[in-house]
Formats: C-alpha cells, structure tokens, sequence
C-alpha cells in the first residue's frame, strides 16, 4: 500500500512540474506550482507514517506498544506549508499588479514586453 | 560565546521589524546590526574557536560557527554597512531597510546552520525578502524580475525539500552529518536546489538578468552576498564528506568557464558583472580551503563594482568608449577589477592563489583558464578611457561605501600574507597579462550576441529536470 502512495505522491510532485513548465497562462503556472508543493507535502506526511498510524499523543491507557506516527517530519512540513503559502500571496499580488498592463497574462507576452 | 551566538542570530530579525515601528531610526539601526555582525564575524575568524550548538533535544536546531562562517558573515556584514551608507541619502523608505536587515540576518542564519531544515528556513526567507527588494520600485519589470527570480528558487526548494525528506527517512535526524547515509537520489534533490540558488552552472542561469534588472544597492547584495548562501552549504558539505567533492570540483570548473564566457561577450555593464558572479561562484565552490576568503574578496568587489558601474552615465560599453568617464570612477573601477582578476597587493590575489593551491590538478588547469577569462573580462573596464577634471561631484556617502569596501579589500590581505612569495607573484602577473593580451588583440572581435532564448522561464525551469538528471547520474559514479 506504502508503495503506491508513493508512486501517486510522485505522480503529483512531477505533473505539477510539468504544470509550471507547459502551463502559458502566469496564474496556471502558480497553480501548478501549489500541486507540486502539495505532493512535497504528502511526501512527508508518508514518511511519518512509515513508525506507524497512530496520532503521537501519548496516553496513559495504552502502553508502549502503540506505533505512533513520528512527528518530526509532521512538525517540520508545518513550517514549510506556511512559508509555501506567503510565498504563493506574494505572487499572487506580483500577478495581480502584473494583470493591468498584461490582462491574458501569458508568459511570453509579459516576458517580451520585460526582457531588455 | 554560546550565548552571544544565539543573541547575535536573533538580534537583525529583531531589529528589522522595530525598524518598522521606528521608522526615524531606519538607517543608525540597519548600521548597527551590519556592524555587530562585523564584529561578530572577525572574532570567529581571528578566535579560531568553533561554536556547535544544538538547540531543543536531538530534533532541534542545529548550529555550527567557525573560521569558515566568519569569513562569510564578515562579507555580508561589510557589504550591508556599504550598501546601507550608500542609501543614506536616498528617499528609501523604513520598508527598503527592513528588508535589507531581515535579508541580512537569513544569510548569516545560513552561515551557522547546520540542519537542512533550518538552511530551508533560512533560503525561503533570503527569497522572499530578496523579491521585495527587487520589486521595490513597483515598476512592471521590476515586478517581473523578482516573479521570475522568486518562481525559480521555490520550485528548486521544492525538490531541495524532497531531497530532506529522504535523509530524514535515512537518518532519523535533519543535520547535515546524515547526508553520508542518504540515498543518491537525496543527494541530487538537494544538490538541485542549492545549485540554482546558489547560480551553479546551467541552474544559474536566472543569474545575469536578475542581478543586472535590480536596482544599483540590490545589484551589490544580491551579488556580493546572497548567492553566496547557494554555496556555502555545499561547502561545509565538501568539508564533511570527501566522497562527494568530485561532483562539486566539476562543477566549480564548468561554473566558471560557463560564467566567464557569458562576461566576455556581454556588452552592458552591468550585465557582464552579473555573468562573472556566476563563474567566481565557481571559483568559490572550488575548493574549501579558500572558500571563505575568495567570497570574502569577490563580494566586496562585486558590490563595489555595481555600486560604481550604477552611477556612470551609461550601461554600455560601446558609450562609454565614446564619453569619457572621471578620473575618480574610473580608479574605483579599477581598484575592483584588478581584485577579480587576481592582481597583487589587493586580497583577490590571496583568495585566488589560495585556492589554486588547494585545488586538484586537472581542475587547477580549468580554473586557470577561467582567471585568464576573467582578466580579459575586467580588461573591459580597465581600458575604458577617463579624463582628469571633475565633471559632477558625487555624495560623499557614495565614496564612504566605496572606501569601506576598497579598504577592506585591502586589509583582507591580511588573512592570507603567506601567499605572497615570488612564484605566485610571477604566476598571477603572468595569467593577467595573458588576459589582457588576448584582449588587446581580440577585442574588438569578441561581440557575439548570445541568444536570450535559455533565459526564459520556461527554459530555466526545464533546466532543472536537466540537472536533476545530471546529478543522478553523477551520483551514480562509483
């Protein structure tokens, strides 16, 4: 089961890296770019469950036996979700600002008209 | 020392949000926080003493400040002070001087970390604080510029973030000690983001039209310390594992063939510095020995030579060719070009002859080619012609910023006064003559125009799948 929940977190990861490349459109290729960073996110989320499934949150009931989920990767991916999301706001207002002198927001138009 | 350590990591994210809060302040604090980092920087150099810390159990935070740091935390102290003096004057909100000391504290948080999560942290922040100071103005390009620069460096991470996952799945633990049990493919992830942050080979190629698209004061960080944090992990990386110090020799050479042929053929100023950072990163990714000072000495000349090439009247050569420049530009100009090219008596001179030295043979070979490229490319500054009087006075906070750089670049000489024996004298006398003899008799030939085309976006993002490739590959490598 592991295994192919890989493979679709990879699945993920790589179409939405052809997203950012193929995608014309400026605000697809952000898109794109929030897919790829979900699939990073899941990565992490299966390499916490490799310890097993339970929530770590240790209980006096229940002994030692318990396979607890680690939660390192779960503690640290947190951090990455927040600045994955500031960064995406943070394009979006670029792209916003960018929209009114190039309303279809393609990429090669805005790139001719901003490469010297 | 332990202590001050974690004061001195906290004290610019604390100042640069106060400085938002006193906005009458901006500058005095944005120098003081530059200076204690100075002074933080030469007591790690001159104490010698190694600073490891790990914060909060075996999951935390781990750091690690030693001689190597501090050559890297003094360049970004001394180029922030410059680049803060230059700005005095300028109508820069309290806005632009925060985000100059949050840049500021991210990259010496890179210089000390030794996590790959913490060196996450820290590159997201170096993005996002580099994007504001690129799109300050508000212009459309501006705005382009920083999109691009921000689009590419958080895709790298992406993979760089997968890469960390795979030691973390290995080890158990995010410090960079585990990466001698990670798995290939971990290695390529990570080399891949570090590689196009730090502007290494092809995944550098984002480099020249962002550094040369910002303005003047964010040219001078952008290239004389923040590319630096792409390399510096690597490094410490080399110093750990000997194993993979192979991949990275190969790639310190061709980085610097790649960016000193882009700087030959460029014709605008600015652009053709942009294009040298990417082969003197090359140099600083050479060998570890010499790591800290040469981006010690290339960022104090980089930002010298962006702040004196943004205040000529022209941005291409063939004008300034034609008008004359002032005596006084022209000498600052030259000062900087002949540290890049390894010219004695400055502390390019030490850095370069230092790293030769600690370089393996046939990559010594390679990296001699490339300093002959660079003499020829900063032959294009030294032989533009100048005139003697005065034509406009400039601020006398602009000459502050210069004179602290160019000093250092003298004082720098200092750490390295071992290298100063006749054989190297004669040997980085002798490559830059070659280079300006090449460029006497070819110069006027060498004005191939390079296509734009591997620029674009869409080219620098497929690049990445490329280098991941490449990696892999030579990963392989037994």
């Amino acid at each position: 089961m592991s295994s192919v929940l890989e493979a679709c977190i990879f699945a993920t990861v790589m179409g939405g890296f052809f997203g950012i490349i193929l995608k014309k459109n400026l605000m697809m290729k952000i898109l794109s770019m929030d897919v790829m960073s979900t699939g990073v996110i899941a990565f992490y989320v299966l390499v916490a469950s490799h310890s097993g499934l339970f929530t770590p949150i240790l209980e006096d009931t229940e002994g030692s036996s318990v396979a607890y989920a680690d939660p390192v990767p779960q503690a640290v991916i947190l951090t990455a979700i927040v600045i994955g999301f500031s960064i995406q706001a943070l394009m979006l207002v670029g792209v916003m600002k960018l929209s009114r002198d190039h309303p279809t927001l393609e990429i090669s138009e805005i790139e001719k008209s901003n490469t010297p | 020392m332990n202590s001050l350590t974690i004061a001195w990591i906290a004290l610019p994210l604390f100042v640069g949000f106060s400085i938002y809060l006193l906005p009458k302040l901006d500058r005095y604090l944005a120098i003081a926080v530059a200076t204690t980092s100075a002074a933080y920087g030469l007591a790690l150099i001159l104490g010698s003493n190694v600073v490891a810390l790990q914060l909060m159990d075996s999951f935390g935070v781990t750091l690690l400040a030693d001689q190597l740091s501090g050559y890297f935390i003094l360049g970004n102290a001394l180029v922030t002070t410059a680049v803060v003096l230059y700005c005095w004057k300028q109508a820069k909100s309290a806005f632009f001087f925060t985000q100059m000391i949050v840049l500021h504290g991210s990259v010496n948080a890179v210089f000390i970390c030794a996590d790959f999560i913490s060196l996450y942290v820290a590159l997201e922040v170096i993005g996002i604080a580099a994007f504001l100071l690129i799109a300050y103005p508000r212009t459309d390009r501006s705005i382009w510029v920083g999109l691009r620069y921000l689009f590419v460096s958080n895709t790298a991470m992406l993979f760089y973030l997968m890469g960390a996952a795979l030691v973390y799945q290995a080890n158990g633990s995010f410090a960079y000690v585990g990466l001698q049990q990670a798995p290939t493919d971990a290695i390529a992830l990570l080399f891949l983001g570090l590689f196009t942050k730090g502007g290494i080979f092809v995944s550098g190629l984002w480099l020249p039209l962002t550094h040369s698209e910002s303005e003047t004061p964010v040219s001078a960080l952008l290239s004389g310390v923040v590319v630096n944090t792409g390399v510096f992990p690597l490094v410490r990386f080399a110093l750990l594992f000997e194993e993979i110090q192979p991949i990275l020799q190969f790639f310190s050479v061709a980085t610097a063939l790649l960016g000193v042929g882009y700087a030959i053929l460029a014709r605008d100023t600015k652009r053709t510095l942009a294009a040298s950072t990417i082969s003197q990163l090359g140099f600083v990714l050479a060998a570890p020995a010499g790591a800290g000072l040469y981006a010690l000495s290339h960022g104090l000349a980089k930002a010298a030579l962006f702040l004196t090439a943004g205040n000529l009247p022209s941005r291409s050569f063939q004008a300034l060719r034609q008008t004359p420049m002032q005596l006084s530009m022209w000498a600052t100009l030259a000062a900087a070009s002949l540290s890049l090219a390894g010219f004695p008596l400055i502390a390019g001179f030490g850095a370069k002859t230092l790293t030769l030295k600690s370089s393996v043979p046939w990559q010594a070979n390679g990296l001699t080619i490339a300093a002959i490229g660079t003499a020829i490319v900063f032959s294009k500054f030294l032989f533009l012609p100048f005139v003697k009087e005065p034509a406009q006075k400039k601020s006398p906070n602009f000459w502050l910023a210069i004179g602290l750089l160019l000093g250092s670049l003298i004082l720098a000489n200092g750490f390295s006064l071992e290298t100063y024996t006749l054989a190297n004298i004669l040997k980085a006398l002798f490559v830059i003559g070659v280079g300006w003899s090449i460029y006497g008799l070819l110069g006027q030939y060498l004005t191939l125009k390079l296509p734009r085309a591997v620029e674009q976006l869409e080219h620098l993002l497929g690049v990445m799948s490329l280098m991941l490739v490449i990696l892999f590959g030579a990963g392989l490598l037994p």
